[in-house]
């Protein structure tokens, strides 16, 4: 257990000598102390060109007109591009991870207020700000929708006109060409025979909840610079979660073999699943090649609430069950906003939709996941991929249930949780799973047996709990290669971006645990797809798990490589040695530096030893018609939260007082490490349940800027805010090792929303949980309703 | 963000000079912190801002004046007013205040001038001002004037001050013995955000009646200003919860609050009655356990 508010404490004692399994400290931490830390944000080229993008100003329109002339007008601007210049060089320029439906810069239409639908180069990046409000754009309106669920009747505004999937997954191909609908994607799962669950259920509960959108909010805003790598190839510098995807994507718009295009990256200033596939990579590449001059493109803070959020999401749940505590069975349908593109969102409402009906073994499952079009700004991968917004309400429900069923919410919880070879609603057996152990530490950290205080006066004290669960994004691939150099030291390259959550560390000591050097003495060299080998993308808590399988396997070849040469050397077996303090030891005695190896088979302090890991776990692709798969996922991400908190009755006001999550991380490579992930997740999703939230109005941004639009700051933070292990070991992991980035994200607002309802027996069914949204429920509840407004 | 002049003159005369009473983009920018944010959001365009940074030794400071009140420089900074043992002493609800307004980086810049002159009403020190009877001083072309801070505010983002006028100091008399005060801030969001509603409370009370009471409310209004009815309704009365939720009813009654991202206007006069009675209880708590 490590408390929240202290920044860095002394290293912990080690748990047991090795190089896993320890909590190294940041391999970057004194240069990100010391700001030598290298971000993109800082690139700067000779002769680079600013972009300012001009952006519409309404949601749904046909352009009729884009005047650029007095922006040409302005001293100092360089060229005005707008789709159809785009289009000269892309023919066409759509893009999207799962629907080729965006495009670079807006053609024909607008679907969204804030949509790039030009681009201002110029030396000095104000008189691109001051050229950019002088593009005139005529519009004719169309009629817009924005309600997801209202997007999805038939009748609706239409977003696209015909759907365009990408050929990358073969199951969107069915979509392809359809035209009509708002609908990117529905996803089902059908498990038992839900009709007769529910006639069998002594009572059925039925709710919908809410959650509005929300943004990434990373401290350093999405920014991208590329130049001319000679005539015919670009190098991308960008802060991108993704760069092999962009490398292939931009590949593929241009048309060129991917040799032609490198994508580099650096040290991120967070991500949270922003900045994932094409993000400003696509426009710069465009305008780069277009003036065949270096371009650097970086949004302000304002402009990321006009790039890519979190979805809002509708979620009914319909569940059966019988009088003592058993689920028999459970309905679940979520609507995703998914704004004007899809990027995504459709993959999203298929992943969380999977799992949207629990962690709990249920006969008779169906779910439906729908991701929708709307005229709202893009929502893509935020932290937990839509499951945040599933736990909310499914464990919201699982409250009411239990405590309509007077049993308590834990033991409730402990009568339905899913066991170590049961099925998922998805048919695979769950394995390396243990959930008994989440509660347990949920009821010892939250002293669930003792008696609680409620309090009384104007302030009332509540907790709750929830669990929740993911499957890991499938399938992926990861390749890592580890390099000796002459002088024994060791390099790892590999394309997981250290974005914040720990991975060149952990990568470090995969590699170091292996060939028996310390983490510490490791170089991990950063994403260059020149340079650094294909990885699916830093995501979905995956990293650990695939990188560092592929970061072992590719320890292991060097190592297998590195004793071949010694036993030549030593004249002596293979088997008769091992790698261990920066040397190989035979069991005889003799020792033999890394250097010495090298030296020995070079003649010099020369060569090379590359050592090549791949990854792929199995997977067996879900039946289109019921979701079922014997291998949906490589592995189960488990969590749970549990919350305290006081409500000013007054005021509506929510103080968080002790906050607790709980995570699965397998045996945990880097424990420090994966306990502040957990807070750090924790506090993230706080900030969600408690007041962040978009407002629209129009499809317009009311407070797209920090001013505006708050996040929590250190006096918002609960007192007791702390991660709890729980290591279930993974028999295919790393060392035992899950990932566990978005656990901590899962539970929070049901745990909060739980507490809520424990201290004024009000329940909240949409999110953000805003004093004013709780005090009108509270009063609603009183048969005192506040006044509408005046 | 279009090129302006930037003119940094060395004096309060040369300043007042290079302000102009016709063009609103001229403007005087102190620690820049809520202009910047205008400026960057385009909502103001200056063609030229008249820094005071240079003006600093004259209008910078604090200093108590003959009448045992206190003389705060207009380009005294929000953390130097937040550390200063004088204003603490004499006027413990504004250090009090000042620990949360906004944030550390905000107070290092941001000077009592600005607050004041910017008219924003979700500004936490002027109620509290208003109800110490403070006044500032303002300084054009045409010469000095006095403005007490309750006349300053006109309405929303709107001051009395002249385009080409700056206030160059703010007036704190000395307050009675014993005197209760109390600033009641709400956020409904973070902790640094804007408040949804502040209010201040000052009132006398002599053998168990009040003699005299003001009352402030700010944010949930167009502006910050003083609630006749609440104070009436306190003014020779006795400090009980009963006279105390009467005068926060009559505050709810006549704010007219208006709808923002910081809560709906129904809200607003929720939290204003909520606030006013809360903040007269902790003023009068805080006399009893004679920390006032």
């Amino acid at each position: 257990m490590s408390s929240g508010k202290v920044i860095e404490p002394p290293p912990e004692t080690k748990r047991k000598p090795g190089q896993v399994k320890r909590s190294v400290r940041r391999l970057e931490s004194k240069a990100k102390v010391d700001g030598s830390a290298e971000y993109i944000h800082n690139l700067s080229l000779p002769g680079m060109l600013y972009g300012k993008i001009a952006r519409s100003s309404i949601p749904h329109g046909k352009i009729r007109s884009i005047d650029a002339a007095a922006a040409l007008a302005l001293e100092g601007v360089h060229a005005v591009i707008t789709g159809e210049d785009v289009r000269r060089l892309i023919p066409d320029p759509y893009y999207g991870p799962a629907f080729h439906d965006q495009p670079i810069l807006a053609l024909e239409k607008v679907r969204y207020v804030g949509e790039p639908v030009a681009v201002v180069l110029a030396l000095d990046p104000h008189v691109a700000e001051e050229a950019a409000d002088l593009i005139a754009v005529e519009y004719d309106p169309l009629e817009p929708v924005f309600d997801e669920v209202a997007a999805a009747k038939a009748g609706a505004p239409i977003v696209h006109d015909i759907l365009k999937p990408a050929a990358t997954f073969p199951d969107l191909k069915h979509l392809e060409g359809q035209s009509g609908t708002n609908v990117a994607l529905s996803s089902r799962v059908r498990r038992g025979d839900l009709e007769r669950g529910f006639q069998e259920s002594d009572q059925i509960f039925e709710h919908t909840f809410r959650n509005g959108k929300v943004i990434h909010a990373a401290l350093e805003p999405y920014v991208t610079v590329a130049e001319m790598a000679g005539p015919d190839a670009l190098t991308i510098h960008t802060a991108s979660q993704s760069p092999s995807f962009v490398r292939s994507e931009v590949s593929r718009l241009l048309g060129w073999p991917e040799n032609r295009v490198r994508v580099r990256t650096a040290f991120l200033g967070g991500g949270f699943g922003g900045k994932l596939y094409i993000k400003l990579e696509a426009l710069v590449a465009a305008c780069t090649l277009l003036v065949r001059k270096p371009v650097r493109i970086a949004l302000t803070m304002e402009e990321q609430f006009y790039t890519i959020t979190k979805h809002g999401a509708t979620v009914r749940v319909k569940t059966g069950v019988k009088n003592d505590g058993r689920i028999l069975a459970r309905e679940v349908e979520t609507w995703w906003n998914g704004g004007a593109y899809a990027d995504i969102g459709p993959r999203v409402a298929q992943k969380s939709g999977l799992t949207s009906s629990g962690p709990y073994d249920i006969e008779n499952i169906g779910i439906d996941s729908h991701a929708i079009y709307t005229n709202e700004p893009p929502a893509g991968a935020l932290r937990g991929f839509g499951v945040s917004q599933v736990v909310w309400a499914y464990e919201s429900q699982t409250d009411i249930i239990a405590r309509a069923l007077r049993i308590d919410p834990l033991e409730f919880r402990r009568r339905n949780i899913l066991r170590e070879g049961r099925p998922h609603a998805t048919g695979m057996l769950m394995s390396d799973i243990d959930i008994d152990a989440i509660l347990d530490r949920l009821a010892e950290r939250m002293d669930w047996d003792r008696p609680f205080d409620h309090g009384s006066g104007p302030i009332r004290r509540g907790r709750g709990i929830a669990i929740g669960m993911k499957a890991c994004v499938a399938p992926t691939t990861s390749v890592a290669m580890v390099n000796i150099y002459g002088d024994g030291s060791c390099g790892i390259c590999c394309s997981t971006v250290d974005m914040g959550q720990g991975s060149d560390t952990a990568m470090a000591q995969i590699a170091a645990e292996i060939l028996g050097l310390s983490a510490e003495s490791i170089r991990v060299i950063h994403p260059d797809t020149d340079v650094t080998p294909y990885d699916m993308a830093t995501l979905g808590s995956r990293s650990t798990y695939h990188m560092g399988n592929a970061v072992r396997r590719a320890a292991e070849d060097a190592r297998t490589q590195l004793l071949r040469m010694a036993a030549t050397a030593l004249k002596t077996d293979m088997e008769e040695l091992e790698c261990r303090d920066g040397a190989v030891i035979a069991r005889s005695g003799a020792r033999m530096t890394i250097r010495d190896v090298m030296v020995a088979r070079f003649a010099m302090q020369a060569g090379n030893i590359i050592g090549v890991g791949s990854f792929i776990p199995p997977y067996e692709k879900p039946d289109h018609d019921t979701g079922q798969s014997r291998q949906i996922t490589p592995f189960w991400m488990l969590g749970g939260a549990g919350a305290e908190i006081e409500v000013d009755t007054e005021t509506g006001r929510i103080r968080v007082t002790k906050l607790v999550n709980v995570g699965d991380a397998g045996s945990a490579i880097n424990p420090e490490i994966v306990e502040r992930q957990l807070i750090g997740a924790g506090t993230m999703q706080f900030g969600f349940t408690v007041f962040e939230e978009m407002i629209f109005s129009e499809g317009q941004v009311l407070n797209a800027s920090f001013a505006d639009y708050k996040i929590p700051g250190m006096l918002d933070l609960p007192h007791d805010l702390t991660g709890e292990l729980v290591e279930v070991p993974h028999q295919h992991g790393p060392f035992g090792a899950k990932g566990i980035g978005e656990t901590g994200m899962f539970c929070v607002s049901p745990a909060i929303g739980n507490a809520l309802y424990d201290a004024i027996e009000v329940r909240v069914t949409e999110m953000p949980l805003t004093p004013e949204r709780v005090l009108r429920a509270l009063r609603e509840a009183k048969d005192q309703p506040l006044g509408s407004d005046e | 963000m279009r090129s302006f002049d930037l003119v940094e003159p060395a004096t309060l005369d040369e300043a007042v000079a290079l302000l102009d009473s016709q063009d609103k983009s001229v403007r005087a920018i102190a620690g820049g912190t809520a202009l910047m944010l205008m400026m960057k959001t385009r909502l103001f365009q200056p063609t030229r801002l008249v820094s005071l940074r240079r003006v600093n030794g004259e209008l910078r400071g604090i200093r108590m004046n003959g009448d045992g009140g206190l003389r705060i420089g207009a380009m005294t900074s929000l953390a130097e007013l937040e550390y200063s043992p004088m204003l603490a002493s004499a006027y413990p609800v504004m250090s009090q205040a000042l620990r949360t307004l906004s944030n550390i980086r905000i107070r290092n810049v941001a000077t009592l001038g600005g607050h004041l002159a910017h008219g924003d009403p979700h500004m936490d020190l002027p109620p509290i001002l208003i109800t110490l009877d403070a006044k500032v001083s303002a300084a054009s072309k045409r010469g000095q004037r006095w403005i007490g801070v309750s006349d300053l505010f006109a309405g929303y983002y709107q001051t009395s001050l002249a385009t080409d006028e700056l206030i160059t100091a703010v007036h704190v008399p000395s307050q009675p013995l014993g005197v209760c005060c109390w600033y009641e801030k709400f956020t409904a969001r973070s902790a640094d955000d804007w408040p949804t509603v502040g209010a201040a409370v000052w009132y006398s009370v002599h053998s168990n009646v009040i003699t005299e009471a003001r009352v402030a409310v700010s944010a949930a209004t167009d502006r910050p200003m003083r609630i006749a009815a609440a104070e009436a309704a306190l003014t020779n009365a006795p400090p009980t919860a009963q006279v105390f939720s009467k005068a926060a009813d009559a505050a709810a009654d006549e704010v007219q609050p208006i709808s923002d991202l910081h809560g709906s206007a129904s809200y607003k006069r929720e939290m204003v009655r909520v606030h006013v009675r809360r903040a007269l209880e902790r003023a009068l708590n805080l006399r009893s356990n004679g920390a006032g």
